[in-house]
């Protein structure tokens, strides 16, 4: 496509300006448009550096092994691009305080508390309606059927949703990516000595097409 | 300039009417000291004051634990704004027969204009006693004192102040009638601090403009009025010019409000009839979002607003509900809501409630105006996106219960459950506040990323399988070697590292409770470290060998996880 002629050659800046417009005004979108960006470290191991609206994405670790921390950095994605995200706490014991410290803006992170597991399907897909990221911790026995709907429902409405099994347990459903935390060590204490200052995690991030090539990488925890 | 002559008004302000309710309800709290507080960003603040606790100078806006401290024997209700409006709605209904067009504002005020009454009365005076007789009827059981007071002037905003004079003024203090005209004289030596409540939904914005013409020296109503008003609004904007109509006793708008367009009623058929306050209001709140939409979409602004039923036995119940500054959609919901409430809940108690579920819901604008500062994103965007969000989590709350869903306001705190504040969706957060600031006594490092509100029982045993203990001068007795818990991967294991003790002594100035760690706390207050006992605790940070890193809360001898770095 040649520039509009309309338009002297040397005025680049008002050319990107009426790109931005035409851009917003468009109906379709490239689906590289359609990446929430991630934070680096992590943005390496993921194919085009980010999350692709209407898949899933699966975080799974034995228990205490930095899944959540990892959770949070996704959920990151959606508040850092200005979207909402919200999340479904079956326990209540989402820490808070460590969401906001790696970079979720909490006041557009909305948390479902005490969901029973028999309307834990009703209100994933009631978020996944109008909410660009969703992360769901998964109940130990979710149905099959209500797995695929749920999925199905992510690619309808063109939303990110961040599955989050409990600890051990795997994500029955399909998914883009598979992120699996094994864990690291802690810095900063020992017996007596100061309090833990972090840790760098070690991610597993495996999937489907682009990202079928299983990749290693580490991010530092925070919690 | 040619202000627009207000409508005569009759504003009837019944005081405290948070304390009246709480006494219909607890009809024992007659003679008591009441004081009715609201939880908002700072805790629970007092919202509405007795006269007997006003004696002990107890008054609003203070924290409860104060107003606890300035009087003895105060008794402290939590607000319930349905009920006030329930018990409001009963001295509308005995104002019917005086006029059709009362208007509701909140519980505890209503105005109507008098232009009518006046004349069928035989003047303001009559009508005013009237209306006074009437009021105290509703709600005097013979015990309390009736304190209704009664304004009469040109407009709105002067009769409500004109409630507020006190009886060194002239009269009995509980009538008080502004002759025609006169409002402008009246309204002059008022202080401008006034003005700040017509700001409605923005209270700080109000208080800070108030504050800014202080600080210009424009200390009263009468100084304002008395500038230019091309210069008012040029150097204030159109608050500004809102004040400087008022201060000289103009209308409330600077164009007489238009009757609304008929298409814009909002109606809705339930099918099956709602019986429960819930259901209806899940309704309304979707009629008022259309109705908020299509004032939007034309530009216009509503502030008063026509909520209508029709029962399945054929009743039809109107009533009209007035907010300052402009409805927005939350607060249209919540007056809907709180009219259901008085028409569903208190049925059977008199005869003329609804008799039957509720068939049909309308909203309909009582009067528009030209919006003037809302506007919306121009590519929609942002805007969109919120209004899909909001829409979403709404329908869950209708779902799920108003509390479950909920944003986090991370606040000051030493243990990591303790730090975090949640709030409903829908309510202000109140973290306008900058960050806070970094907190004594808390857990240094990274915050964990699971927390168990109510403590994990679990096993913290040294080398020889003794629990470790820690004494009240935040010793321990052994170095940690062995952790079990439920809430850990393979139920925990061998210590690889520790840290701490880190001893707390909460509530040290009061009396020791015997509350064990795993047990669930009592209530909120207590899951958030504010329980009124003392209490002694230590945190341990302990490391396990498969990297498994917790906080272990050891409290009256019994160890519990509290949280794990996930």
């Amino acid at each position: 496509m040649t520039a509009a002629p309309a338009l002297p050659r040397r005025d680049a800046e008002a050319r990107a300006r009426l790109r931005e417009v035409a851009g917003r005004a468009r109906p379709l979108t490239l689906s590289r448009e359609r990446l929430l960006p991630v934070a680096e470290p992590l943005a390496e191991l993921l194919p085009g550096g980010g999350l692709r609206r209407g898949t899933v994405v699966s975080v799974e670790g034995r228990g205490a092994t930095g899944a959540t921390s990892l959770a949070w950095t996704l959920a990151a994605a959606a508040t850092d691009a200005g979207e909402w995200a919200a999340a479904v706490d079956l326990h209540g014991t989402l820490g808070m305080e460590s969401a906001a410290a790696s970079g979720v803006a909490l006041e557009r992170f909305p948390v479902v508390r005490g969901v029973t597991p028999d309307r834990w399907a009703t209100v994933v897909a009631a978020l996944l309606d109008g909410i660009t990221l969703v992360l769901a911790e998964v109940p130990r026995h979710a149905r099959a059927g209500d797995v695929r709907r749920i999925v199905a429902r992510a690619r309808e409405r063109d939303a990110v949703l961040v599955a989050l099994p409990t600890p051990g347990a795997t994500w029955s459903g399909e998914a883009a990516l598979r992120f699996v935390s094994e864990g690291g060590a802690w810095h900063g204490i020992a017996c007596g000595a100061g309090p833990v200052t972090g840790r760098a995690v070690r991610v597993r991030v495996g999937g489907r097409g682009e990202a079928a090539r299983h990749r290693v990488g580490a991010l530092a925890d925070t919690g | 300039m040619n202000p627009v002559i207000p409508e005569r008004t009759l504003v009837c302000w019944c005081p405290a009417w948070a304390v009246s309710t709480a006494r219909r309800t607890d009809p024992s709290l007659a003679s008591a000291p009441v004081a009715v507080v609201e939880r908002g960003a700072r805790g629970l603040v007092v919202c509405a004051v007795s006269r007997e606790a006003r004696a002990e100078d107890v008054v609003i806006g203070i924290r409860r634990r104060e107003a606890e401290a300035r009087c003895a024997g105060l008794v402290v209700v939590e607000r319930d704004p349905a009920a006030e409006a329930r018990a409001f709605e009963a001295v509308a209904r005995a104002l019917e027969p005086i006029t059709p067009a009362v208007v509701l504002e909140r519980p505890g005020v209503l105005s109507f204009p008098t232009r009518g009454p006046s004349r069928y009365f035989g003047g303001d005076e009559q009508l005013a006693a009237r209306v006074l007789e009437i009021v105290d009827g509703q709600i005097v059981d013979g015990q309390v004192a009736p304190d209704a007071r009664i304004g009469i002037a040109d407009g709105a905003f002067a009769a409500r102040l004109a409630t507020r004079t006190t009886a060194q003024d002239g009269g009995d203090g509980r009538v008080t009638v502004v002759v025609p005209g006169a409002t402008a004289t009246f309204l002059a030596p008022w202080p401008v601090a006034v003005l700040g409540q017509t700001f409605g939904d923005r209270p700080d914005e109000g208080a800070a403009f108030a504050d800014l013409l202080r600080r210009l020296g424009l200390r009263t109503l009468g100084d304002l009025a008395a500038l230019p008003a091309p210069s008012v609004l040029g150097r204030f904007g159109l608050d500004g010019a809102h004040a400087h109509r008022l201060a000289s006793g103009g209308g409330e708008h600077a164009a007489p409000p238009a009757p609304p367009p008929p298409d814009l009623v909002e109606t809705c058929e339930l099918d099956p009839p709602a019986t429960r306050v819930d259901e209806a209001a899940f309704a309304a709140k979707s009629l008022a979002d259309r109705l908020i939409e299509r004032l939007d979409e034309l530009g216009l602004a509503c502030d008063r607003v026509i909520v209508e039923a029709e029962t399945e036995h054929g009743e039809r119940h109107t009533r009209c509900w007035r907010h300052e500054g402009g409805l927005t959609a939350t607060a249209l919901v919540a007056r809907v809501r709180w009219q259901l409430d008085a028409w569903l809940v208190d049925r059977g108690e008199r005869d003329e409630e609804a008799t039957g579920g509720l068939m049909l819901l309308r909203l309909a604008p009582d009067r528009v105006v030209p919006a003037t500062t809302r506007q919306l994103g121009f590519w929609g965007g942002d805007v969109a996106a919120h209004d899909l969000a909001a829409r979403v989590l709404a329908r869950l709350q209708g779902m799920l219960g108003h509390d479950t869903v909920a944003t986090a306001v991370v606040g000051g705190g030493r243990a990591p459950s303790e730090r975090i504040r949640w709030v409903p969706w829908g309510e202000p957060r109140g973290d306008a506040q900058p960050a806070p600031a970094p907190w004594p006594g808390a857990i240094p490092g990274p915050a964990p990323a699971r927390v168990h509100t109510d403590p994990v029982p679990a096993e913290l045993l040294d080398e020889r399988g003794e629990p470790v203990r820690v004494s009240g001068r935040g010793e321990a007795s052994a170095a940690p070697a062995v952790l079990r818990c439920a809430a850990l991967p393979d139920g925990g294991g061998p210590v690889a590292a520790w840290a701490g003790p880190w001893p707390h002594d909460l509530r040290w100035w009061q009396a020791a409770s015997g509350r064990e760690p795993g047990t669930p706390a009592r209530s909120e207050r207590d899951r958030r470290g504010e329980s009124a006992t003392r209490r002694r605790r230590a945190l341990w940070q302990v490391v396990l060998r498969d990297d498994v890193a917790c906080l272990v809360v050891v409290e009256g001898g019994r160890a519990a996880v509290e949280a794990v770095y996930d």
